[in-house]
């Protein structure tokens, strides 16, 4: 029966609520929330994304129904709701719809916004119960889940980039939540603005692609990534790929946090905990990893671009874990380890490993709101403010129970202990790189770059495990640390500070436990849907669901390891991923379990342990290298802006305001004479006006048909000349309404006339532009060569032509000479030295269509109920259709 | 000689141009109510000469109705305005009544 | 056409009585002879209802109103011919007189002759159907501005009785009391 509802329900159509239901949350908590109930609040909040969610499973259910037998082609479910708007690009409208897909990437993120948001949101009904601005944060958080579902749901890149400027404003404003506190703001800002650079790198690597695919949509510049649709102006494919591919990079660098623009992700824990777990942790900062999978086709076009996204994965990856392993605050740990896992997930993409990496995002989602939520449990139960220091907590395995076991799962997952969710995904992003080392002979990256990826990643993943394990041990076992603390203000906000935390932790509401829990359980066990193909040492198969869900959304890289056999990969990966795991467990067993200090302080050189925990000193480098210039700069532009533009705006501005004032105040002098004399200066102003008529004729061209309309006015009487021989045609005898002299007038306020080439008096080459209007180029008898300039760059195909065509006008014919350019006519390439074309011929100039349009002429005179008459003379550009034979290929 | 809109449209500018200079040239306040009552007679005109040439509605003849009903208005807080100004300073002349000039 | 420039002669020989008339009640006669006289230009211009509203509204009402307040105030009513700005007012008024002449000549040349106009054209049925079908919402507006208008003019010419009067009085030495506390600067820029 289900299914039979599901036959009968347009699935599609649903795309559409699944984003609209947390938008209208959004709204109705943020104009209303604050007139309601907390808990009419906290149903709104979280009953609309619990909707989605249900809507989601539904359509996810839909799509697994819907994968094809056998070689057919896939289609996702995807609706296009209207036509948002377009743009013109050579010559062609190219349409930007509000449209969604829903095919297996954009699904499973689907499900993961919506699942772990609903998750989230319902812990926020406890965590933030207490706070002032309740309403505001989940207008907020729904705001946020209807942007990301945007963003993943979009069907091409504008819609996407609604979405990922969307969740950037979520982020800022939710990093900001309690703004009263400066840094808190400050932190909010910063994410901000560096997101703009990454923002400034996707608008341009979208224009390139619109102007390289012609097309918006994903499955279009996929599609023509490797159909040999991919030109621009001469270029080759693989350059255009490789930059449009590292501009999309640079903002998935912002977005997801990568070298160089990862560090506003760790100030933006000032926000609430849940933020930190939905926003940076679980969905927003994976939608850079889900772009780069969205248009891995185009990726894999270009070998430099996929290389740099290795290497940087595999740095900031390194980097990120070696920053954990010296922090002291909870969530500021659990950051730089989302930092380095998203390293990872790039790290896979950059070797072709896009399941991989995408599956990471998925088993990453699970544990790691996971432990962030555990970390607000803690913090919510201990009356930590902002973040807490690791180092007075301790001990809290009996005091929370429920945040202990899940917390402690969580962090068996992301150290990768095998049968948790982390260790298969991480075991398929190390296998990925290990396939590409073992490749000899693979054409398309080269393998030092695979065993380059392998060992970082080997190294972070020790690091994972040491630092998450350092956490879970200074947070869990041993005594509690601030059992005696002398502070005995409850939950009070105090910070890290001097003082410790409440001393006596309770274990927080079901409705923090309750989410923790799922996730926990999430955390073990969503692996088991990727688990491998090939099993390490005994080769047996096993079926890949992930990897076939995905197949029809992702660009494959085949891997032909040819030295060997495809074991040895999967052992290297194997043994990798489990020694890192066993040694960083190790190593913070021995170092952290039951102590309260930290070996590592003492024991590493002091130096390269205050290096670390100052974050490699990165703020203080872009403080010095970036926001120095920049600041200089602004001070030599104030300094400007306040000697000469306020001297100029203030000084001159208000002079001339006080001058002007003082001559106009003459004028009010209050004597009624005065205004009646100005009163009637201004009624012969309009008498003149009125004096002669105003013709203004309005030409609108249908083919070879014209339709001129002349303005109205008081008693206008009209007689048109419309193929100028000097005759008046309109009005023919019986329309006429007045005769003046041997002149005929008529009431007709239009007339319309069919023209001939008879009527023909000059030709215009019309030149389709690339974007926006066309460009008209006069022709005459004399002999003109076009501007190169006025053409545009698109009139060379090869690039080497020199010079541009010659063209002139005669008779009734107009005369091209090629020159050095390619021009097409009557369907081919123009190899005589002349070619003469008739009005109306299509033909092309390299990549430019051009056709060329005969020009009219017509007058009107006009006569007024004053007896005077004023003529007009239009030249009008005509639409002829083309004489038969002569119309020309037109481009694509 | 037949009349046309032409006609009527110089009486009413001629009409209209003696209520302007009345209004402007006299202090009489009451004359000047009157003048106004001039200049609003002669946009009637103008309503009406043009309605009579498109008469298959009566749109001019409407709004003359109505420049007739706010003429009345007028005339009658105007002249209020005359009987308050009297009581307050004992004249009808405009030159007397600058309270608030500057 | 005979109509006409009778007509128009009266009326512009009362607009020109009404201006330059030194009484204020041969003003109002010399209004009431142009207004006829319009009324007169209205039955010209197949206008039969509007002239009578003519007739009805201004000599019935408008004329009548100017004569009853020029009784009321009497002698006053006479206001002795301007001594000052002699030279501004004759330029203005020879700048108002040579546009509006220019613009009359002009007009008349304005060539757009009457044709037949259909049968209901200007009788009570037709601007009456006319006002009531397709113009009944700025009539019923127009109505609300009478009633306010009347409202207005009683309030304004009513005058203060003796109680609002002394609370006035009081109201003034208060404020000159409050101004002399403040010092002259304050003082000065009182109503005096």
């Amino acid at each position: 029966m289900l299914e039979q509802i599901f036959d009968n329900f347009a699935v599609e159509r649903m795309l559409l609520w699944i984003v609209l239901l947390p938008l209208a949350g959004a709204v109705v908590n943020g104009l209303f929330g604050r007139f309601a109930d907390r808990q009419m609040v906290g149903l709104v909040g979280v009953g609309t994304i619990g909707l989605s969610f249900f809507l989601a499973v539904v359509a996810f259910l839909r799509l697994l129904d819907m994968q094809p037998e056998g070689d057919a082609e896939f289609v996702p479910l995807q609706y296009s709701f209207y036509e948002w708007f377009s743009i013109h690009l050579r010559g062609r409208a190219v349409p930007i719809d509000i449209a969604f897909v829903f095919d297996a990437l954009s699904g499973v993120m689907t499900l993961v916004v919506t699942g772990i948001g609903l998750l989230i949101h319902i812990y926020s009904l406890g965590y933030m119960s207490h706070d002032r601005s309740f309403a505001r944060f989940f207008a907020y958080l729904n705001l946020f889940s209807a942007s990301m579902l945007v963003l993943v749901l979009a069907g091409n890149l504008p819609v996407m980039f609604i979405g990922w400027e969307g969740v950037g404003l979520c982020s800022y404003l939710l990093i900001g939540f309690w703004y009263e506190t400066p840094a808190y703001a400050a932190a909010g800002r910063k994410a901000f603005v560096v997101n703009r650079i990454g923002d400034f790198g996707v608008l341009i690597g979208m224009f390139i692609l619109v102007a390289v695919a012609g097309s918006f949509d994903f499955a279009s510049i996929n599609h023509s990534s490797y159909s040999g649709a991919f030109t621009l102006a001469g270029w080759e494919a693989g350059t255009l790929a490789t930059v449009a591919c590292l501009f999309i990079f640079l903002g998935c660098t912002g977005k997801s946090a990568q070298i160089p623009l990862y560090v506003w992700l760790p100030d933006a824990m000032a926000g609430p905990t849940p933020v930190s777990a939905l926003i940076h942790a679980a969905t927003m900062v994976t939608a850079g990893v889900y772009l780069c999978c969205r248009l891995s086709p185009v990726f894999v076009q270009s070998p430099v671009a996929m290389s740099v996204v290795a290497v940087v994965g595999t740095l900031t990856a390194l980097v990120a874990a070696t920053i954990a392993v010296a922090q002291r605050e909870m969530k500021k740990i659990l950051a730089y380890s989302t930092v380095s896992q998203l390293g990872f997930m790039f790290a896979a993409v950059g070797v072709g490993a896009f399941a991989a990496g995408f599956f990471h995002v998925f088993t990453h989602a699970f544990f790691k709101a996971c432990l962030f939520l555990g970390a607000g449990s803690v913090m919510h139960a201990v009356g930590a403010h902002g973040d807490a220091d690791i180092f007075k907590l301790g001990g809290l395995r009996s005091i929370l129970p429920r945040t202990h076991i899940t917390f402690l799962l969580s962090c068996c997952a992301i150290a990768g202990v095998p049968m948790f969710s982390g260790f298969f995904s991480k075991d398929e992003i190390l296998l990925g790189a290990a396939q590409l080392g073992v490749a000899s002979d693979a054409a398309f990256l080269s393998p030092s770059i695979g065993w380059f990826v392998f060992g970082g990643l080997a190294i972070a993943a020790t690091l994972t495990a040491f630092y998450m394990f350092r956490l879970y041990f200074l947070t869990f076992t041993g005594e509690y640390r601030s059992a005696g603390a002398s502070d005995g203000h409850g939950s009070e906000a105090h910070g890290s500070g001097e003082h410790g935390y409440d001393a006596s932790p309770h274990e927080s509401p079901a409705s923090m436990t309750g989410p923790l829990v799922v996730l926990g359980v999430g955390a073990v066990c969503v692996g088991w849907l990727g688990l491998p193909h090939l099993l390490p040492f005994t080769g047996a198969h096993l079926p890949h669901v992930w990897g076939e869900w995905l197949k029809p959304a992702l660009a494959h890289v085949e891997f032909t390891p040819a030295g060997g056999d495809p074991l040895t990969a999967v052992n290297i990966a194997f043994i990798a991923g489990v020694s890192a795991m066993a040694v960083g467990i190790g190593l913070a067993y021995s170092m952290y379990a039951n102590k309260s200090s930290d070996p590592i302080a003492s024991g590493a050189p002091a130096s390269l342990y205050s290096f670390l925990q100052d974050k490699w000193r990165v703020d203080e480098l872009y403080a010095a290298v970036v926001l120095r210039p920049v600041k200089g700069l602004a001070r030599i532009c104030a300094w400007i802006d306040q000697t000469f533009v306020d001297v100029l705006l203030t000084k001159v501005t208000s002079g001339l305001v006080t001058l002007s004032s003082f001559i106009l105040t003459r004028a009010q002098t209050g004597v009624m004479h005065a205004y009646g004399f100005v009163m009637a200066l201004g009624v012969a102003g309009l008498m003149l006006w009125f004096w002669s008529p105003h013709p203004d004729v309005m030409p609108v061209v249908k083919g070879q048909n014209v339709e001129f309309t002349a303005g109205r006015g008081l008693g206008y009487e009209y007689r048109w000349d419309l193929n100028a021989d000097g005759t008046f045609e309109v009005p023919s005898g019986e329309h006429a309404s007045s005769t003046f002299g041997s002149k005929t007038f008529g009431s007709e306020t239009s007339a319309s006339h069919r023209y001939t080439p008879d009527d023909f008096r000059g030709f215009i080459l019309v030149a389709a532009a690339i974007l926006g209007e066309d460009i008209e180029i006069p022709l005459s008898e004399h002999a003109v060569v076009l501007d190169p300039e006025v053409l545009g760059p698109d009139w060379q195909v090869s690039g080497d032509a020199a010079l541009p065509p010659a063209v002139r006008v005669e008779g009734n014919e107009v005369v091209i000479r090629p020159n050095s350019a390619a021009v097409y006519a009557r369907g081919k390439l123009v190899s005589e030295k002349e070619v003469r074309l008739p009005a109306g011929s299509r033909l092309r100039i390299g990549q430019v269509p051009m056709r060329i349009a005969p020009v009219v002429q017509a007058t009107l005179e006009v006569r007024n109920a004053f007896g005077n008459v004023a003529r007009e003379t239009v030249d009008v550009t005509i639409d002829v259709a083309a004489p038969a034979g002569a119309r020309a290929e037109v481009v694509r | 000689m037949s009349i046309g809109v032409g006609e009527y449209l110089a009486l009413a500018s001629v009409l209209f141009g003696t209520g302007a200079v009345g209004f402007l040239v006299r202090r009489n306040l009451l004359i000047q109510l009157m003048s106004i009552e001039l200049m609003l007679n002669a946009v009637n005109v103008v309503w009406v000469a043009f309605n009579r040439f498109y008469p298959e509605r009566h749109d001019g003849q409407i709004m003359a109705f109505f420049v007739v009903a706010i003429a009345a208005a007028e005339a009658a807080v105007g002249l209020a305005i005359v009987i308050s100004l009297y009581r307050l300073r004992k004249t009808v002349e405009t030159d007397k009544a600058d309270a608030l000039r500057h | 056409m005979t109509l006409f420039w009778v007509c128009a002669a009266f009326a512009v020989a009362g607009a020109i009585g009404t201006v330059t008339a030194r009484r204020p009640l041969r003003a109002a006669m010399s209004l009431l002879v142009h207004i006829i006289a319009l009324a007169g230009l209205y039955l010209g211009l197949h206008a039969e209802l509007l002239a009578a509203l003519q007739l009805l509204v201004y000599a019935g009402a408008i004329v009548v109103l100017f004569v009853f307040v020029i009784m009321l105030i009497g002698p006053a009513t006479w206001v002795p011919s301007s001594t000052g700005g002699l030279s501004l007012r004759a330029m203005s008024v020879a700048v108002i007189g040579m546009v509006a002449s220019t613009i009359a000549v002009a007009l008349g040349r304005y060539e757009a002759f009457f044709g037949k106009s259909p049968a209901h054209y200007g009788t009570v049925e037709g601007l009456g159907g006319a006002l009531y079908r397709e113009a009944w919402v700025p009539f019923e507006l127009v109505s609300i501005t009478l009633l306010v208008a009347i409202v207005g003019a009683v309030a304004v010419a009513r005058g203060r009785t003796p109680e609002e009067a002394a609370r006035a009085r009081q109201l003034r030495h208060e404020r000159a009391a409050a101004n002399a506390a403040l010092g002259d600067a304050a003082g000065s820029g009182g109503n005096s």
